[in-house]
């Protein structure tokens, strides 16, 4: 994987992190999705089963889930900024420090490449953290696509590959947790007037 | 034959669902919902019998494994399954709109239900890790759908956490299988090298850092789903406002049977060489839990939030008989489970009159049940006392044979903490059982509704199923048995 591709990764990873519109951290992912896809596709001999299940993880991930996470956005009522959000710079520099940290922290630990190791652990934390420090709840579920996007590059890494039941069951997993993100969303939306998590405080002891 | 049988027992479910769309009424609907459940569960029943009576080997096919555990956790999740089955049209008769439209709501809360016990029932038959990680994953969405199911408003709050929790969790875990299959990858390459048995037969050649990290990551992810504390901040809020017949599944089916996939990693992966180190991180686990979940239970506490954190403390419990290792733990371990789950899905079931006939129980404890109702008074004193670990209960035995299990396993400092923890638990339960049973009652009697008479019945059969598992943990015992437990994957 070349040093671009891993920049590009990150940096679209981090871009989530900071950018004010719901809209253009979908886009963001998706595009993000879409370079996975093209990698994946230029990785190992394949086969045209192997193919064309690569084409139809890049559909779903680079199209359809960004265009279901689209209309979300456009259906709910239109987005105040939200009060309780960090500022831009402290999103981007908090869990940039925090994956920094992880990624000196732990040692390489089995796959082949120590590039795509560290990316795909970076992209985890940086999913992770997004649904952390982003207050929406369309950017927590675009935290799900970033961190599952470093698990398919950890995948992608693995010498032959994924068995096609997985990488097929990653996805479905993925539709359905995304699916149910959306609706969780669209329904938040309603009952509260706003996507703001939080407002989803109430229950504690 | 048997191949035929488990396949039907993991469809029969999502066939219900589908039926369940075709009547026009809610009354049709339930019917079709009950009558498909019945079917699972005995076919799930049938599989579980065969599972037992089989050998220490267990039965194996080319996508399921059975032993002796599996078939224990197989028949739970078929029981508490077709139970919360049987009580769901008592709860969706008083549901208006909620995550769905009015019209739709009953056929999307079945579909969901009837999916999700799929999952669960699946989840103990596969044979492979990595499908197991893909129906752990299912069932956060299915089941993330009916814990939002009244459209209220902390019940999406509780909803989204578990998703965003769980899944994130879930994550970190597959990283974890990711790394194994690439250690393993070398004996083969395809799925089937994430099988438990493959699993167990390579780990001793894993190099040591890919062992250790994938352990820990694969642990570290079941344990949010399980809810082991610390990273169990979903689980009382999850199970407090899902309605109760998706809390009972919760509670009595799920963390349970996750805890059995962890269970499964311990044993394969522990044949790497980090068999200690998975010992002692489950019962490090398990510690957690039952210390924080503790004090929870000595404060004043909403019916289904204190059943919550009865959960958490049993969870506890059980890591605890997982980590020690043992022939007795291991029984233990599975007169624990069942016992739990017959106890905790009474618990949630009566939520319903309760919260039906004194809506405050849903926010204070209940208080003077016995002068109020006496079958739900006789749901809560059984589910309680049972939870608490009185004696008889089988969970006052499971918990004897965990901590002697303990022993067995040379482990006197973390018995000595442990039931120290669990006498602690005891008296938190004890004095709100007494208190709900006997204190000041609010209020007039309550008429005896459908919720009340299915409580009733309900109550009968648990108290029953309890006194037949106190029997059968001694003969357990006496069989010794409790090597041979995971036969199917160690």
């Amino acid at each position: 994987m070349t040093g671009a591709v891993i920049s590009g990764l990150i940096a679209s990873s981090l871009a989530v992190l900071v950018v004010r519109r719901r809209s253009s951290a979908v886009v963001l992912v998706a595009v993000q999705s879409f370079v996975l896809g093209l990698y994946a596709l230029t990785q190992h001999p394949r086969t045209s089963a192997a193919l064309a299940v690569t084409g139809a993880i890049v559909i779903v991930k680079a199209l359809l889930l960004p265009a279901l996470l689209l209309l979300t956005v456009r259906r709910a009522p239109k987005e105040r900024p939200i009060a309780t959000e960090l500022p831009a710079l402290t999103r981007l520099m908090i869990p940039l420090a925090l994956a920094l940290a992880l990624e000196r922290m732990i040692p390489r630990f089995g796959f082949t490449s120590a590039g795509v190791e560290h990316t795909a652990v970076a992209m985890l934390a940086l999913g992770v953290l997004t649904a952390v420090v982003r207050r929406a709840v369309i950017f927590q579920a675009l935290g799900f696509l970033v961190a599952e996007n470093g698990i398919y590059l950890a995948g992608l890494s693995l010498a032959g590959g994924l068995p096609v039941f997985i990488e097929m069951g990653l996805v479905f997993d993925l539709v359905v947790v995304v699916s149910v993100a959306a609706a969780f969303a669209a329904k938040i939306h309603e009952r509260l007037g706003s996507g703001d998590s939080s407002l989803l405080e109430a229950l504690h002891d | 034959m048997i191949d035929a049988l488990l396949i039907a027992v993991v469809a029969a479910p999502p066939l219900g669902a589908l039926l369940v769309r075709v009547p026009r009424s809610p009354g049709g609907a339930d019917c079709v919902n009950i009558v498909g459940a019945s079917i699972s569960a005995a076919l799930a029943l049938t599989a579980s019998v065969i599972g037992v009576l089989h050998g220490a080997d267990g039965l194996r096919g080319s996508w399921f494994v059975l032993d002796r555990a599996g078939a224990a956790f197989l028949a739970v999740t078929a029981v508490v399954g077709w139970c919360s089955a049987v009580v769901s049209p008592a709860y969706l008769a008083g549901q208006g709109k909620g995550m769905f439209t009015a019209r739709r709501a009953r056929a999307w809360y079945y579909t969901a239900f009837d999916l999700f016990w799929a999952a669960l029932l699946a989840l103990v038959l596969v044979k492979n890790l990595g499908v197991a990680w893909l129906l752990v994953e299912a069932t956060t969405g299915t089941s993330a759908l009916l814990v939002a199911y009244s459209g209220a408003k902390n019940a999406l709050e509780a909803g989204w956490k578990y998703l965003v929790l769980t899944t994130f969790g879930l994550a970190v875990a597959v990283l974890g299988i990711l790394l194994l299959f690439a250690g393993l990858a070398p004996h083969g390459g395809g799925l089937s090298t994430l099988d438990w048995q493959s699993i167990a037969r390579h780990a001793g050649g894993l190099p040591h850092q890919t062992a250790l990290f994938a352990l820990i990551m694969i642990l570290a992810g079941l344990a949010a789903k399980i809810g082991w504390a610390p990273v169990h901040n979903w689980l009382p809020d999850a199970h407090s406002e899902a309605p109760p017949p998706v809390s009972a599944l919760l509670s009595a089916a799920l963390l349970p049977t996750v805890m059995l996939i962890a269970w499964r990693v311990v044993l394969t992966l522990g044949a790497a060489g980090e068999g200690h180190l998975a010992h002692d991180l489950i019962i490090a686990f398990g510690l957690a839990s039952l210390a924080v979940a503790i004090p929870f239970l000595w404060r004043p506490m909403a019916w289904k939030r204190l059943l919550a954190y009865s959960s958490l403390e049993h969870m506890g419990i059980l890591a605890l008989g997982i980590g020690f290792g043992s022939p007795l733990a291991s029984i233990g371990v599975v007169v624990h489970l069942a016992g739990h789950a017959l106890a905790k899905s009474l618990g949630f079931y009566t939520a319903m009159p309760l919260l039906r006939n004194d809506p405050s129980t849903g926010w204070r404890p209940p208080r003077g049940l016995a002068r109020r109702s006496t079958p739900v008074a006789v749901g809560v004193g059984v589910s309680l006392g049972t939870l608490s670990g009185l004696p008889p209960s089988p969970l006052f035995i499971s918990e004897l044979l965990i901590l002697a299990g303990g022993v067995a396993a040379q482990q006197p400092v973390i018995v000595a903490l442990a039931a120290v923890l669990m006498a602690l638990g005891f008296l938190g339960l004890a004095h709100t059982l007494i208190e709900a049973l006997a204190g000041e009652a609010r209020g007039h009697r309550w008429k005896s509704g459908r919720a009340v008479r299915i409580t009733a019945r309900l109550t009968a059969g648990v108290s029953l199923g309890l006194v037949a598992l106190t029997v059968s943990a001694y003969l357990l015992v006496e069989a010794g048995i409790g090597a041979s437990l995971m036969g199917g994957v160690a």
